[in-house]
């Protein structure tokens, strides 16, 4: 697979997707947080948004590096807006909670080069503004879990820039799971409308979260775990999470479902959606 | 979402291992992990080594002011 300047084998294309999508995610997270960083329910709260908003932009920044370690153009400390150097260019921009293939609307947006972070190819659940408190928190549950998971295990990846960057990344992030395990218990124990909302995001969000390692039998992912470059496979990254917030939500009486995906028929390697 | 039921927490922090721990402020949260998150986001100023919060009804008066 050529990279548009070298060529590289099917494993390291497969990291640099890897790579680049978890940055463009992290970005659009930060955005997500900071958005609620002025509106969360309680002063605390907001503060607390606004700091693993600071986390996630900066775990943003540090990992498009990464990529130039791969041989992906030059990338600093941005956007991946070329498809990670893999593709020229595809549609981005704010999506609707659903995905433009379930029925929704996928409106242009501001360039890369105009609009700073919040570009890339985000999933769509996080590339616009998270409509209630319920949905900032199954982000912080689902979102983050999956990445944070993907994360975990790259600690020890042979590609040393990332499992230095992973290091650091894991310390923050256990604060950013304390909050979305203590939210939701606050959730359960208010119950109603809020409860049920929460079990709806969670759901909606796994749907399209779950899908992001992709499919298990990726030849360049398993690659990619022979040559020590990542750990989980997608499968091992799926069920770790789902086995977490299972028992999480379990743990307080509410069950949630996340099924497996199923149908990889439309999979996009390149935006990992 | 009432926040009737909360509890106000104490916190205390240091820069030095040869420092006391100082009373840095209070956050309010009725879940101790999300008063442990709030007092490490709110009080991040300082390069502390070391933060605790102690939940304000645990304390008792020796000397009444």
């Amino acid at each position: 697979m050529s990279t548009g300047s070298v060529r590289v084998d099917p494993a390291t294309a497969t990291m640099i997707s890897l790579i680049g999508s978890l940055a463009d995610n992290k970005g659009a997270l930060g955005r997500r947080y900071g958005e609620w960083a002025v509106s969360a329910p309680t002063i605390e709260s907001a503060v607390a948004a606004a700091a693993m908003a600071q986390d996630e932009l900066g775990h943003a920044r540090s990992t498009y590096p990464v990529l130039a370690k791969l041989g992906v153009g030059e990338f600093g400390s941005g956007p991946s807006a070329a498809g990670h150097g893999i593709e020229p260019d595809s549609p981005k921009g704010i999506r609707p909670l659903q995905s433009p293939e379930s029925g929704g609307v996928e409106p242009d947006s501001p360039g890369p080069e105009e609009s700073g972070l919040d570009t890339g190819h985000p999933m769509f659940v996080i590339s616009q503004e998270l409509p209630d408190w319920a949905s900032f928190i199954a982000a912080n549950l689902v979102v983050d879990g999956v990445l944070t998971t993907f994360v975990a295990g790259t600690r020890d990846s042979s590609i040393e820039p990332l499992a230095q960057r992973a290091r650091k990344i894991l310390q923050e992030e256990g604060a950013h799971r304390v909050h979305a395990e203590a939210w939701a218990r606050r959730i359960v124990a208010a119950g109603g409308d809020d409860l049920r909302l929460l079990v709806q995001r969670i759901e909606e969000m796994w749907a399209q979260a779950a899908r992001w390692p992709g499919p298990d039998s990726d030849p360049g992912y398993q690659d990619a775990i022979a040559q020590g470059m990542v750990r989980d496979g997608p499968l091992a990254i799926r069920d770790r999470v789902r086995d977490w917030l299972t028992a999480l939500m379990e743990g307080f009486g509410v069950s949630v479902s996340l099924p497996e995906p199923g149908d990889w028929s439309d999979w996009d390697p390149l935006h990992r959606r | 979402m009432s926040r009737a039921d909360e509890t106000v927490w104490e916190v205390f922090a240091r820069k030095a291992y040869e420092e006391p721990l100082h009373h840095v402020g209070t956050v309010t949260e009725s879940d101790e992990d999300l008063a442990v998150v709030s007092a490490r986001a709110i009080y991040d100023e300082q390069a502390w080594i070391e933060m605790i919060i102690v939940p304000r009804p645990s304390i008792r008066e020796a000397i009444s002011a």
